[in-house]
């Protein structure tokens, strides 16, 4: 892009600075990438999140240059990588299977990088070393990869990549085959490296948590177009749409009708909303209360808003809380997971009153009326 | 009975069919050949004797004729496996990795049509094409080609042109299938590690490949050393194959001795050449691994260490 108007956004030039500018892909007829904008800003953790088939993979391969957009450019580090070959971009990538050579060693393949860029003998000696000892599998260096866990080929690949102290670092849902308790050890050292190491990170996945628990800033993706990006917080607490809302977290949908004066009208009665006004009177809507948001006793709690009798169906003990489901007088379905501190367990089949606070409620446009939301 | 014993004897029963296939069809005719070469031919009328045992027939293969035919023969299979691989190399490549999906499985099938074929017709559709009045011949009259009809039939290029065309699916099976199986995931790792499209093929892709080169090379090789029908159809007088010899002493010589004198001799010096060849083959890797290895650098983990202790 040599081209520069007064419209133009201010290129970016830092190192790790990535900017994604009106980028389109498509496949035949389906379109993975609708016109996405995004700056990743250098040094940064972003995730890109989404259900599968949302175009998060497709936008990281582009980013790598496995893909090549159908529009829009791709700026790194403030130059245009639109039609520079994989192997000529400052970026690296951890796969989601690991793509290890099965015919190298460990240390083999994290010197692959640097034998392509003609490093000297005792150089890579020495940056495979601290690259390996950085992931904590210095010992294993002369291991064919076929012979560690999971786990552990996924430390390599991460050192293969981090070798060759790429400016941006791409990893897609490189924690996908591995099992929870792994996980979450890999993902708080994984943020830890990061922040060592200041590597711009731009991490693919569909698990919310892990996003939530890793990154400095979110991208939620839907139909290849971006619903909202922000910081965790941010995100759980100002969704911009109805999906990113339920996306992240167990959410309660209640579709009305905006009735002024801050309140919604439901097939339950009349629900409080802090933002009600936000829409139009008259205007369908969907009500998001979050599962955690709500209170379950069995005494009618001393409010006259956003109260609701429902039966209990099923009652699960998750550790961390106790989540009920329960059924409204109008038959509408409803999560509440409430701390197991507050309380003993509810029976099923019990009458009880669900409460929630105004502010806890969150107003979206209806994307399908007709339907009764989502 | 242990438990031990008892399973590898139910295990051994299993392959039944398998080893008995082996002992009837392959061991037991190759001891007869075997022995038979320690015999003599009696008279004009009887194929074989055994009542005096000696290594006679293995000097009388080594006359001139059967050198030269061996030499002859060790050409064409050499250069026969040379083709092949030069030309199933790339068009495994572009079938594994280029092709899509879609397609892949139309042209494994266009490879295998001559398979439905009899050999020797195939062969024999050669002789047809090659001939001087045929009608490549006159096509390449036409258009002034050459000069005069095509004198390449019963030449040693005819033969070298039938084997390839005979035996080249037999080399692109199996190396198509071990650069499938390589994997899309492993060459765009290598990309994304910086090595371009050239340097990931003698990296990633070949060295991946290297079991089916091998196997590839062996079903083309070996089975092309013994071959007799294509130099017989194609070759006449001057591209003699030692097959040929060997065919000769069993069919019209009827001297049976002097016949696996040579058969053992063919099969001994085929297992040289695999095994020479492998020889090669395992030192080349040795080298490339000598290249690649890392010295790790142990002193640098101590001051990292120490550096991370300090701070």
């Amino acid at each position: 892009m040599t081209q520069q108007s007064t419209l133009a956004p201010p290129v970016a030039t830092e190192a790790g600075s990535v900017q994604v500018r009106n980028v389109v892909k498509r496949y035949g007829t389906a379109t993975a990438v609708a016109g996405v904008n995004l700056d990743v800003r250098s040094g940064e953790f972003l995730s890109l999140l989404g259900p599968s088939g949302c175009g998060k993979t497709t936008l990281l391969r582009m980013i790598a240059g496995f893909e090549e957009p159908d529009e829009g450019d791709i700026v790194l580090a403030g130059s245009s990588v639109v039609g520079v070959p994989p192997h000529k971009r400052p970026v690296n990538t951890v796969f989601q299977a690991y793509a290890l050579f099965p015919h190298m060693s460990v240390a083999e393949n994290v010197a692959y990088g640097l034998r392509q860029r003609r490093t000297s003998r005792a150089e890579i000696g020495a940056r495979v070393t601290e690259a390996l000892d950085l992931v904590q599998m210095g010992t294993f260096a002369t291991r064919n990869p076929k012979m560690l866990s999971g786990g552990q080929q996924q430390r390599v690949a991460l050192a293969r990549a981090i070798v060759n102290r790429p400016k941006v670092l791409l990893l897609d849902e490189p924690m996908s085959a591995l099992d929870r308790k792994l996980r979450e050890e890999m993902q708080l050292e994984l943020k830890l490296l990061q922040r060592r190491l200041g590597i711009t990170f731009v991490f693919v996945t569909h698990d919310q948590a892990e996003a939530l628990s890793m990154s400095d800033r979110i991208v939620v993706m839907l139909d290849g177009r971006v619903q909202q990006v922000g910081t965790a917080e941010d995100i759980y607490t100002n969704p911009a749409t109805s999906f990113v809302a339920g996306f992240i977290g167990k959410q309660n949908f209640i579709a009305g009708t905006v009735a002024g004066n801050g309140r919604l009208v439901t097939a339950d009665g009349e629900i409080a909303a802090a933002d009600a006004d936000a829409a139009p009177a008259g205007s369908a809507v969907l009500a998001a209360v979050r599962a955690e948001s709500i209170t379950v006793s069995t005494v009618r709690p001393d409010t006259d808003v956003n109260v609701v009798k429902a039966a209990v169906g099923a009652v699960s003990f998750l550790g961390e809380t106790i989540q009920y489901q329960l059924t409204t007088g109008s038959g509408h379905e409803l999560l509440a997971r409430v701390p197991p501190l507050h309380g003993e367990l509810l029976p099923a089949g019990s009458t009880v009153w669900c409460s929630w606070a105004p502010a806890h409620v969150q107003v979206f446009p209806n994307p399908h009326p007709s339907t009764g939301g989502q | 009975m242990s438990k031990l014993s008892r399973n590898s004897v139910g295990v051994a029963a299993l392959a039944f069919p398998t080893w008995a296939y082996l002992a009837f069809f392959f061991i037991i005719p190759v001891a007869l050949v075997l022995w038979y070469s320690f015999g003599f031919k009696p008279d004009l009328f009887t194929a074989h004797d055994n009542s005096v045992l000696s290594l006679d027939r293995y000097f009388e293969t080594a006359d001139p004729t059967f050198l030269s035919t061996f030499w002859n023969t060790l050409q064409i299979a050499g250069v026969g496996t040379l083709i092949c691989l030069l030309i199933g190399v790339p068009f495994a490549y572009w079938l594994a990795v280029k092709v899509p999906s879609r397609w892949r499985a139309l042209l494994l099938a266009l490879v295998l049509v001559p398979f439905w074929t009899n050999f020797l017709v195939r062969t024999l559709g050669w002789q047809i094409l090659l001939a001087p009045e045929g009608f490549l011949s006159d096509a390449l009259q036409t258009m002034h080609l050459t000069t005069g009809p095509l004198s390449i039939l019963y030449t040693r290029a005819a033969v070298q042109l039938g084997v390839v065309y005979n035996y080249l699916p037999l080399m692109v099976m199996p190396l198509f299938v071990a650069m499938d199986r390589a994997g899309a995931s492993l060459r765009e790792a290598s990309r994304d590690l910086g090595a371009n499209r050239w340097r990931t093929l003698w990296q990633v892709t070949l060295p991946l490949a290297a079991p089916g080169i091998a196997s590839g090379c062996l079903l083309v090789f070996i089975p092309l050393m013994g071959d007799y029908i294509t130099a017989s159809v194609l070759g006449g007088a001057q591209g003699n194959m030692v097959g040929q010899l060997v065919a000769n002493q069993f069919n019209s010589a009827q001297n049976w001795a002097l016949g696996s004198a040579m058969a053992v001799v063919l099969m001994i010096f085929i297992l040289l050449t695999v095994a020479i060849v492998g020889a090669v083959i395992l030192a080349v890797r040795a080298v490339l691994r000598h290249n690649r290895r890392v010295v790790m650098d142990r002193t640098d983990i101590e001051s990292a260490v120490i550096e991370e202790a300090a701070a």
